[in-house]
């Protein structure tokens, strides 16, 4: 196990490394660098080379990406001049916003979707089972605003309980609830689609597998079979899928930021791009990607704690 | 009389398949009493596991019970509800499964499981139950089931496992247990205290078991009565000892005779039954076996009806064995499928052209002319293949820096020759380094020192194109035929490649080869234009062999090569792969676990034993008169299909389980399961001594005195003995 | 975990691109001798009908794929599509270059049969237009992701080594930055058209067939057939040429279908957060976009019809994918 997880946490950090490269190379290839990247295209020739002595960005490139990374790890990404702001302040303020919505809503999708995944497993090639798989089939065929679009039209349009923006967030806590459910619904409506489809077929190689066979030939009700034999060994794998998921899921948050106005990251994303506020966009895809590999490895340690092959080992 | 456990009446199940129904279990009838057990013998897709399952209510969705009564202590299941047949399941009846491996719950300990039964069942509270599983535990044989009882199931080898998951089978202590092939996936040596453990248990708790099983060395061994099933039909019933001494029914004949025995005479033709078990869905009308069947004649074309041909012994047969004149002993194998009104079997009559008119039976014929004179021309032949002091070991990783942290010794200081013509067999369980030896001297894997010659040559000494041309001279036979051929390519495209490769002859030279291959493997030429997955396995086999001998090897060298097949299709394969020895002058390496095999096939034998080779002799010398009690013990625990030996013989010989490699017993690696260890077993590795011309074991203790003359050092390159073995034939 | 270097084992499963439907379906024939018995009709010698006809492997791939009629709806839908699109303008003239104001937002009526879009222009004609990009994007990225992806993920897995390490690290790392914002912030460096959406998308998309290639290609790598060949002396060329490629086709077909259905998704995507190629080219999301603006205006016609055909184009692709996984799955049962 401790081996695994140095192991794994090692990856990780390659991981960061090779990302960071990445993105110091895009950043590079920026018109005009660095600096106008930074300072906007109106700055001055002054203010220019003033910035690329102070940012050490006269010296070889392996030096210059140093200072970088050494600066991007204490927080320093740089000053978006388009919003007058840092871009560490400017995340600060946005990404705590996401992760409760990409949160809630991914919490809310592994609690529908297991189940449903166990529960069609289970019913494998039954009505129910191809109804269900057809409609998770149609949400897994749609895009996600298209999705959030039909939220608004029948909870807001045709029955008006919901708002459809979510730009009044952060006004207290009863409207935040009311603002966040479309988005939150949108979004994990995707995913549920996605988890309880590798539920199901991770239940149904379960149920098919000889240690299934074991159990019911020990007189074990399908209850028992479902939640002892294979709830947990169908996990698993789901768990893994989980994260692997991450990079998507942050990925749709960014449409369903944009069609609701939600104040995250995403839109903020949304914004800079129009704008061409670089540090900002770079900064952000520097975060989420964080953000995606720490998910990864949180997910994999928790696969290693729920199979024993790999905690005793 | 004892009381009646299960009595199964005319049981039918039917498969829906996607288009067709098929009856994999045809009006099967059989009982069971209290304390005995009853034996269900087939081959693969005769439906005796599915006889198993039906019975438990365990069928796939596809299954159904369409017909017939399962009575257990006269109450029918057939007829109860799921809820009602879960009360019976693992309490009245129990089963237990093939493969330890992937039959327990890997995410839950194994005390969890063995107390499973108790809690859905009675219930038990948490004490109770865990005061049961320790009992349980202990009762099958598992050391310190207090420490244990936590485990999980990879933490535990192959044989414990199958101790954990016959206790899981008998904590609620039902009255019958079936017990589904439980030793087909372990070593002999294991397989031998596994049966013995379920031999103790049933005469304890005096428990019905009902053994399904292939093997007729396990029925011999381990049944009171047996079953014989053919094609989801019941073909003959008798008490053990009956069944094996005066068999009626042509198949079970035929199925006996083609096991290879350790007595067999190793020069004579093993008997075989033509062509293969019928498509379910395609039935031949009438009696089933008839297409292959010796003494088929026009009456088979109805279907013969299970009676009693003597008292307590019923067969389905209208010509039973020893019942017609002209049968048995003296008749001659038919052409398969001759008889007129009988369809045979569609594609290729794959055996023909290599059945011979006049096959020696049990008893009869003489050793045939070329025996004696290969013996002698082997002992003049010349050495092709060298192995001299090869090791090979893998490096073991852990921790985070996957740093090495060890390393398994795979195969540890090997030495022998092999001679032109020779059969050299290599033996030992699994994970005794016979198939990465194999390896290195098919030059597919590189040792980490010590050398391989073939002909005198090092072929990995060689480079580039240089050794891409030198491995024609040797070739590869697998064991698994579904692995072995490209599921993509054609049987033409399969055959031709290897003459593609090197570059020999022309198109119409090349497919010239490939047609005569097909032609000598016995299929047939429309073989070329079909896929792999046409062909059942043991034809599969037979291009496999076809295709290592289309560049005129000079060695094959054959990793299990009919270990996947059933018993009447691994006769053929033994038997074409003699015939084309005979043909093309080939050497073979054979590798295998079964030493019957072996012991048919080869001239000379390799005893392995955790990287080591222990003892190495003629076959005849290595069966008759073996030196090291390892190779003794795993003869002792092969179970031969003859009652009278099987049940002299008293306990498994060979005790405990296979150390691990990584870190190998000090010493002699076999000490820690040897009855005949001593302190110095500990201390010094037991040198290679000789016992008699060619024949050198390495043991403290051997069971034969060592000849004084014959020091065997270093590399002993084998001669094989010009005198017949005493003792063999 | 000694030997595994890799994340564990689903990880091979990717994403969004749906390996994972790969083992969506059960054995559709469950064998009738689970405990290691093979089926009955695998034993049985070849049908008679099979045994004449050469591409018997071909047939029995197209007769795994009619019984899925799912599937085989699917393919119709698909060429309805296509036609539409591609050649549902030679019947259907409208002019799509000028934008006009007097037909601003027109319903549905004779002369505009599904309406008029915000610029003016026949909606319909619209459909069809945006059509054909869509198509195409999702064809372009299907195939060129596709081949990009088997020859990286083929040549790290069959080389191995400290190659294959690093190839993968790489992989790791790109897989690991959400892919729309890689996406979002490529097309913020330039200035968008059709051939550069494909080659993006597709430089998002090749990385989970890579790493499902690999897989396959390391679990082909020690087959029994791959040892022989190499045992009567096949130089590496040969070998991937004659067993590992055939072998991977059918699992990059199917994924590359999945791959198709997601490109469609994520072209719609980046057209609804405003990045596709402009005006007067157009593509169905920018179409179901210029209808969600409206949304509150109530010109169903803008929004409705562009959002039906995505999801009835993907849904088809998604079960065309599944049906050619039966196909794929039916041959590994046989082998």
């Amino acid at each position: 196990m401790t081996g695994f997880v140095v192991r794994r946490f090692g990856q990780a950090v390659v991981v960061m490394i090779i990302v960071s490269i990445v993105i110091f190379g895009i950043l590079h290839a920026l018109p005009g660098g660095l600096v106008r990247a930074q300072l906007g295209p109106r700055a001055t020739a002054f203010s220019v080379h003033e910035l690329t002595i102070q940012e050490g960005l006269n010296k070889p490139i392996v030096v210059q990406y140093g200072i970088w990374a050494w600066h991007a790890l204490q927080g320093r990404l740089g000053f978006s001049y388009k919003l007058n702001e840092s871009v560490g302040a400017l995340l600060s303020q946005y990404l705590p916003r996401d992760l409760l919505l990409v949160g809630i809503s991914l919490l809310l999708a592994i609690a529908i979707a297991v189940p449903l995944g166990l529960w069609q497993g289970y019913r494998r090639n039954r009505p129910d089972d191809h109804a269900l798989s057809a409609l998770m089939l149609v949400f897994y065929s749609m895009p996600s605003f298209l999705l959030g679009v039909i939220l608004i039209v029948v909870l807001n349009i045709w029955v008006d309980v919901l708002p459809s923006t979510a730009t009044n967030f952060g006004t207290g806590l009863g409207t935040d609830i009311s603002v966040l459910a479309l988005p939150v619904f949108a979004l994990c409506l995707g995913n549920v689609s996605y988890f309880s489809r590798y539920m199901r077929s991770s239940t149904v190689d379960n149920l098919l597998s000889d240690h299934v066979r074991t159990a019911l030939a020990k007189g074990a009700s399908p209850r028992r079979l479902l939640l002892r034999h294979v709830l947990r060994n169908s996990l698993t794998s789901t768990v893994t899928l989980i994260g692997l998921t991450l990079p998507y899921v942050l990925s749709g948050s960014l449409i369903i930021e944009a069609l609701f106005n939600y104040p995250g990251m995403g839109l903020l994303f949304w914004n800079a791009a129009q704008d061409r506020d670089f540090p900002v966009l770079l900064g952000v895809v520097l975060v989420v990607t964080v953000a995606t590999v720490v998910g990864n490895l949180l997910a994999d340690l928790g696969y290693a704690a729920l199979d024993p092959r790999i905690r005793y080992k | 009389m004892k009381q009646r456990i299960l009595d199964v009446e005319h049981l039918r199940t039917e498969f829906h398949l996607r288009s067709v129904n098929v009856a994999a279990v045809d009006d099967v009838s059989l009982t069971i009493d209290q304390g005995e057990c009853v034996g269900l013998v087939g081959e693969s897709g005769c439906g005796k596991s599915t006889t198993g399952l039906s019975i438990m209510r365990l069928l796939p969705r596809s299954g159904h019970v369409t017909s017939g009564r399962v009575l257990l202590d006269g109450r029918d299941l057939v007829p109860l509800s799921e809820a009602e047949m879960r009360q019976v399941r693992g309490r009245a009846v129990s089963m237990i499964f093939q493969d330890p491996m992937t039959s327990l719950n890997p995410t839950m300990t194994i005390g969890a499981q063995v107390a499973e039964p108790l809690v859905i069942h009675f219930g038990s509270s948490k004490k109770a139950a865990l005061d049961r599983t320790l009992e349980t535990l202990h009762l099958v044989g598992i050391p310190n089931p207090r420490e244990r009882v936590d485990d999980y199931p990879h933490q535990l080898s192959g044989g414990l496992r199958q101790r954990v998951m016959i206790a899981t089978a008998l904590a609620a202590e039902p009255k019958l247990l079936i017990a589904d092939e439980p030793t087909t996936a372990l070593d002999v040596t294991i397989q031998a205290q596994i049966l013995d453990l379920l031999d103790r248990l049933r005469e304890e708790l005096s428990m019905a078991v009902l053994l399904i099983t292939h093997d007729m060395g396990v029925i011999a061994g381990r049944t009171d009565r047996v079953m014989v099933m053919y094609a989801g039909k019941m073909v003959e019933a008798a008490t053990t000892d009956e069944l094996f001494a005066a068999t009626r029914h042509p198949y079970a004949e035929a199925l006996l005779q083609s096991i290879p025995q350790l007595t067999q005479d190793a020069s004579a033709r093993l008997p075989s039954i033509p062509g293969h078990p019928p498509d379910l869905s395609r039935l031949p009308p009438g009696c089933r076996f008839a297409p292959r069947c010796r003494y088929a004649s026009p009456a088979c074309v109805e279907e013969p009806p299970l009676e009693e041909a003597a008292a307590g012994h019923l067969v389905a047969c209208f010509h039973p064995v020893g019942v017609l004149p002209g049968s048995g002993a003296a008749a001659a194998w038919s052409a398969p499928g001759a008889p007129s009104g009988i369809p045979e079997p569609p594609l290729p009559p794959a055996t023909t052209p290599l059945e011979p008119s006049g096959a020696p039976s049990r008893d009869g014929d003489p050793m045939p002319p070329d025996a004696a004179t290969r013996r002698l021309a082997l002992a003049a032949a010349p050495v092709l293949v060298e192995v001299d002091h090869l090791v090979k070991e893998y490096p073991v990783r852990g921790g985070g820096m996957r740093r090495r942290v060890g390393s398994v010794k795979a195969v540890s200081d090997v030495s022998f020759g092999i001679r032109r013509g020779e059969t050299f067999g290599l033996v030992g369980e699994s994970g005794c380094g016979k198939s990465t030896l194999g390896r290195m001297v098919a030059a597919l894997e590189r040792p980490t020192s010590g050398t391989v010659r073939l002909g005198g040559d090092e072929l990995l000494r060689l480079r580039g194109a240089d050794l891409r041309r030198r491995r024609r001279e040797l070739q590869l036979m697998f064991q698994d035929p579904y692995a072995s051929l490209d599921p993509r390519m054609r049987v033409g495209s399969i055959l031709r490649e290897p003459l593609v490769v090197q570059g020999v002859g022309d198109r119409r030279q090349q497919w010239e080869t490939v047609a005569s291959l097909l032609d000598e493997v016995g299929l047939s030429r429309r073989a070329v234009d079909l896929y792999p997955h046409e062909f059942s396995g043991g034809q599969r086999q037979r291009i496999g062999l076809a295709r290592a001998l289309t560049l005129n090897p000079r060695l094959v060298v054959a990793d299990e090569p009919v270990s996947a097949l059933d018993v009447s299709i691994q006769s053929q394969i033994l038997n074409l792969m003699k015939a084309l020895q005979r043909n093309h002058g080939l050497t073979y390496l054979v590798i295998s676990h079964d030493l019957a095999v072996l012991r048919y096939l080869s001239d000379t034998i390799g005893v392995m034993y955790l990287g080591k080779m222990v003892e190495l002799g003629a076959a005849d010398d290595i069966y008759a008169r073996p030196a090291h009690p390892y190779t003794h013990g795993l003869i002792q625990a092969i179970p031969v299909p003859d009652p009278s030996i099987e049940k002299a013989k008293r306990s498994a010989a060979v005790r405990g389980e296979l150390p691990s490699a990584v870190n190998p017993p000090s010493g002699c690696r076999f000490r820690t399961r040897c009855p005949l260890a001593q302190e110095i077993c500990a201390e010094e590795e037991p040198p290679l001594r000789g016992f008699g011309p060619g024949h050198v074991a390495a043991c403290h203790f051997p069971l034969l005195s060592p000849s004084a003359d014959q020091q065997a050092g270093g590399a002993p390159v084998v001669s094989v003995t010009s005198e017949p073995a005493p003792g063999a034939s | 975990m000694t030997t595994h270097d890799d994340p564990p084992p689903p990880s091979q499963e990717l994403p969004a691109a749906g390996a994972a439907t790969v083992a969506t379906r059960p054995s559709s024939a469950p064998s009738p001798q689970r405990s290691g018995e093979r089926t009955a009709t695998a034993q049985g010698a070849p049908r008679d009908s099979e045994v004449a006809t050469p591409a018997s492997a071909w047939r029995l791939g197209f007769r795994t794929f009619t019984e899925n009629h799912l599937a085989t709806a699917g393919l119709v839908l698909l060429v309805l599509l296509v036609l539409f699109s591609f050649v549902g303008p030679l019947f259907y003239h409208t002019n799509q270059v000028a934008s006009s104001l007097i037909s601003q937002n027109l319903p549905p009526s004779g002369s505009h049969l599904l309406g008029t879009s915000p610029e003016g222009r026949d909606e319909l004609g619209r459909l069809m237009l945006g059509g054909q990009s869509t198509i195409e994007v999702g064809l372009g990225v299907g195939v060129l992701a596709t081949l990009f992806g088997l020859v990286y993920g083929a040549l790290s897995g069959f080389v191995g080594g400290i190659l294959d390490a690093v190839m993968m690290r790489v992989v790791d790392a790109l897989l690991s930055i959400p892919y729309l914002f890689f996406v979002v912030l490529l097309a913020a460096l330039t200035r968008p058209n059709l051939l550069l959406v494909i080659v993006v998308l597709s430089a998002v998309s090749w990385l989970s067939t890579a790493r499902l290639v690999r897989g396959e290609t390391l679990s082909l790598r020690t087959r029994d057939y791959v040892t022989a060949s190499q045992g009567f002396g096949s130089r590496a060329h040969q070998v991937i040429a004659r067993h590992i490629t055939p072998n991977l086709l059918g699992v990059v077909v199917v994924n590359g279908t999945l791959k198709v259905a997601d490109a469609i998704l994520a072209f719609a995507s980046i057209a609804y957060l405003g990045l596709g190629p402009p005006p007067p080219a157009t593509n169905w999301g920018e179409l179901l976009s210029a209808g969600i603006n409206n949304l509150f205006d109530g010109y169903w016609w803008q929004l409705w019809p562009a959002g039906l055909l995505i999801v009835v184009t993907v849904l088809a692709v998604n079960v065309i994918g599944d049906g050619l996984s039966d196909v794929v799955e039916i041959r590994l049962q046989k082998r």
